[in-house]
């Protein structure tokens, strides 16, 4: 079959190894297309069921196999989102098409324009929805389309408002499938039905993460790199993140801090297993600050935490042995006992709603640390990535990570970080969207 | 012959007189039974823990040329069950007729707050304790860190010992002597079922490998594969301590029997963002069902939601916290060293019986029955003991 220079492998997933072939303005005919993303319509967009305007016999079709799950060798319509529903916040991802002829503009429906435009011109949804523009990613080549792909997040308690505006753009009229992941996926299912007669493709979080994270990785290729690690932990004058390619990546540790704990060890792209999970995660440390210092979000904890001193609030080796526990390496400095200063009530009169916010932080991110490090040991793995909403914005529990790995393995361990945190999950959903497995 | 060091000789046969005669004989060799009072003492991170040794079978010869501060000290300890204003001897814990090296009495289990440390020191000093030239065997952290004001404050010398090395000691033994003719050891039958859940009595008998998990302010994990050769595989510093100081910060209580009285009236699903709730149901991929804890404390991130719950809700819900987080190293632990029987101890199980049921069940149900759970009766002690056996072993073994 004759392609009109834009030769690709053989293989369904070749547009995800972000390659950068000029794309055409033109509309292709399905001959010309790779067969992973053959459009069976001229233009490719969503369109209202009532509003298009068939340009082959195959309308009736393709429109039925558009409605279905996104079968494999169609690329889907327009809007493209993935969508990750966790415990605590639903993180968003959406592909914003560049390479929009003006044709395409022109057959473009309502609706489908104004959810374009609402998303890319605004950085802020509602009260609650924030859209990551230093993570946008652009230039994208996804499924044959170049744009930009945006990342958004809203507390997960503001899905009822989301469903609400879903409805009132007639979101549903797109026909398009919203591939979502992440509990909620399953737990809201029936709302996202009845409320924006919305069908959602459910997806398991970790396929999803383990797929967004590899795609990720694989296509940043201008900026910061999005893996990195730090230097010099210890050293606050001399700690510094730097780059870290992940090429060869496997078998890799992967620790997933949302409001819960994942760990999981990944062999290959496809072959990975669930090693345990802790519920000591995300959540717990804004659900003991908030109940300990009054804040109420998750940025103003960590302000708290970072003026703190956690070393009032907990008992070290030192303050019951004197100095070190020798015998079996514990440093005078390390923690013996969490909190184990606060059954007195002078020491608790004494301390501060900062320091409590401090060793909030600190007892959640070791105790992370010490069983992320039990596990890497167990699996006989070296490198350790951590990711999830827990570490954003959170330098102190990224660098008490990457100094917890480096000590108490003596250097074996490394510990790696990636700049999209929390979003892999939806980069996954939106993967499954544009290739489904 | 003589022997003096195990306790389990048999020197209690013969008339009075002779075992005196043995008795004087064996105490100026070289290799001799220690002066009374013998002691064993556990200086931990929130606890002091002392067993006490009071011979029964003292002949009218000796209790005559007992020292005064001798006996002072013995009927101080032996006829009182609280001492000071936070000094407590558990009674039912008492090992009654236990010969230890040569001589039969009662062993006693005192425990008092290590913040009360300098009082005891005083009243050693005012008991004029040095003067018996008794060695007082000492282990946890407090044997370094207070060594020093042993010394100023009381003239007191102390043989610091390693406190897992006593830890193990004193647990085989005291399951070895058993507690007053009934098993030491027991485990939960039907953790999960608060209606049939019961104690169940087991016996450590050829014990090894043994996974032993000491929870007191912090915990250590230790993997014993013999009486002297084990490794500590791991701990955690979010122990009883952990559990006491949130629930004091969280309540307002401040005791470990009022956190746990709150604990065990209030409901932690109040407090904890279970499986269900972010996925509605289980989350059957990863075999975690919907009662099981998502993120602890996880609903309170929600102003709703702290406004809703009670004081009791939060002790519970921290109790569960630690406890779930200590069962899951714990099993881990046991998973990668391939160990079947897990051994909790420590003064956090103390009266504790919700954190027991809930280590039985969880060790249990993650590991599909393949790991159990076990408890001791004397819980927080076995580093006491241990001190103690050091105490009365002689310089060379048979």
């Amino acid at each position: 079959m004759a392609h009109n220079g834009h030769q690709r492998g053989g293989d369904d997933d070749d547009a995800i190894d972000g390659d950068d072939e000029t794309p055409t303005k033109q509309p292709r005919s399905d001959d010309e297309l790779p067969a992973s993303c053959r459009r069976s319509e001229p233009d490719g967009e969503a369109a209202a069921a009532g509003g298009r305007a068939p340009s082959d016999g195959r309308t009736s079709n393709s429109t039925a196999r558009r409605r279905s799950d996104s079968v494999k060798k169609t690329r889907p319509p327009f809007p493209w989102f993935g969508m990750d529903i966790g415990g605590t916040l639903v993180k968003l991802v959406y592909f914003e098409p560049k390479d929009i002829t003006a044709e395409e503009e022109q057959e473009e429906v309502e609706n489908l324009k104004s959810i374009r435009r609402y998303l890319t011109s605004n950085t802020a949804y509602g009260t609650t929805g924030i859209r990551d523009v230093h993570l946008e990613l652009q230039d994208l080549t996804l499924c044959g389309r170049t744009g930009t792909l945006h990342f958004i997040r809203f507390p997960t308690h503001d899905l009822p408002a989301f469903l609400q505006m879903g409805r009132s753009k007639h979101f549903s009229s797109l026909h398009t499938t919203l591939c979502a992941t992440g509990g909620g996926a399953y737990k809201f299912e029936s709302d996202f039905r009845t409320m924006a007669d919305l069908q959602l493709h459910k997806l398991d979080e970790l396929d999803c993460l383990i797929r967004g994270v590899l795609y990720i990785d694989s296509v940043v290729s201008r900026g910061p790199s999005e893996c990195y690690y730090f230097e010099n932990p210890t050293d606050p004058d001399r700690c510094v993140q730097r780059p870290y390619t992940l090429e060869n990546p496997y078998p890799l540790l992967l620790v997933n801090i949302g409001s819960g704990v994942s760990i999981l060890a990944v062999y290959s792209e496809n072959n990975y297993k669930r090693v345990t999970g802790t519920s000591l995660g995300g959540g717990t440390f804004l659900g003991l600050c908030c109940l300990l210092t009054g804040c109420s979000t998750f940025e103003e904890a960590l302000e708290m935490a970072s003026q703190g001193e956690s070393t009032r609030v907990d008992k070290l080796v030192r303050d019951i042995y004197g100095g070190d526990y020798e015998r079996f390496g514990l440093p005078g400095w390390a923690v013996a006992s969490s909190f184990g200063n606060m059954m007195s009530k002078e020491k608790r009169e004494s301390v501060s709603k900062a320091d409590l916010a401090r060793a909030t932080l600190v007892t959640i991110t070791n105790n992370i640390g010490s069983i992320t490090r039990m596990c890497a040991l167990n699996e006989n793995i070296e490198r350790v990535v951590f990711v999830g909403n827990f570490l954003r914005v959170n330098t102190l529990s990224m660098k008490l990570l990457a100094y917890a790995m480096d000590y108490w393995s003596k250097g074996q361990l490394k510990a790696l970080f990636l700049q999209h945190e929390g979003y892999f999950g939806a980069v996954g959903a939106l993967l499954e969207l544009l290739h489904p497995s | 012959m003589h022997y003096l060091h195990r306790g389990d000789d048999a020197e209690c046969n013969g008339s009075p007189a002779k075992r005196c005669r043995l008795r004087r004989r064996t105490e100026s060799v070289r290799r001799s039974r220690p002066p009374f009072p013998w002691f064993g003492m556990d200086i931990g991170g929130t606890l002091v823990k002392l067993v006490y040794f009071e011979p029964v079978d003292i002949t009218a010869e000796e209790e005559q040329e007992e020292v005064e501060n001798l006996k002072s000290i013995r009927r101080y300890l032996t006829s009182n069950v609280a001492y000071g204003k936070t000094g407590v001897r558990d009674v039912h814990l008492e090992l009654r007729n236990l010969t230890m090296c040569g001589r039969t009495g009662n062993l006693h289990f005192i425990r008092f707050p290590t913040q009360a440390m300098p009082r005891f020191i005083q009243m050693g000093r005012d008991k004029n304790f040095s003067s018996l030239h008794t060695t007082l065997c000492a282990t946890g952290g407090g044997a370094y860190k207070f060594e020093n004001d042993f010394r100023s404050m009381a003239d007191l010398e102390l043989l610091k010992l390693d406190e897992l090395d006593c830890l193990i000691r004193g647990l085989l033994y005291v399951d070895r002597v058993s507690f007053n003719g009934h098993p030491e050891c027991y485990y939960f039958q039907n953790p999960a079922d608060t209606e049939s859940c019961v104690k169940k009595p087991c016996t450590l008998e050829d014990p090894f490998p043994m996974l032993l998990v000491n929870i007191g302010s912090g915990v250590s994990i230790l993997a014993v594969y013999s009486e002297n050769d084990y490794k500590r595989v791991t701990g955690t510093s979010l122990g009883g301590g952990t559990f006491l100081g949130l629930c004091c910060l969280l309540t307002g209580c401040e005791t470990f029997e009022e956190a746990l009285e709150m604990a065990s009236k209030g409901d932690s699903t109040n407090v904890d963002k279970l499986v269900k709730d972010i996925y509605g149901g289980d989350y059957e991929r990863f075999g975690l069902q919907g009662s099981a804890v998502a993120s602890s404390f996880g609903h309170m991130m929600s102003q709703d939601k702290r406004d809703s719950i009670s004081k009791e809700d939060l002790a519970r819900a921290t109790l569960v916290t630690i406890t779930n987080n200590i069962g899951s190293i714990a099993r881990m632990c046991a998973v990668n060293e391939k160990i079947e029987r897990v051994v909790f101890v420590g003064n956090f199980l103390r009266i504790n019986t919700v954190s027991m049921k809930l280590l039985a069940y969880a060790m249990d149900f993650w590991s599909k029955g393949q790991l159990r759970a076990l408890f001791l009766e004397h819980e927080g002690y076995f580093g006491a003991v241990g001190a103690l056996m050091e105490l009365l072993k002689t310089t060379e073994d048979p």
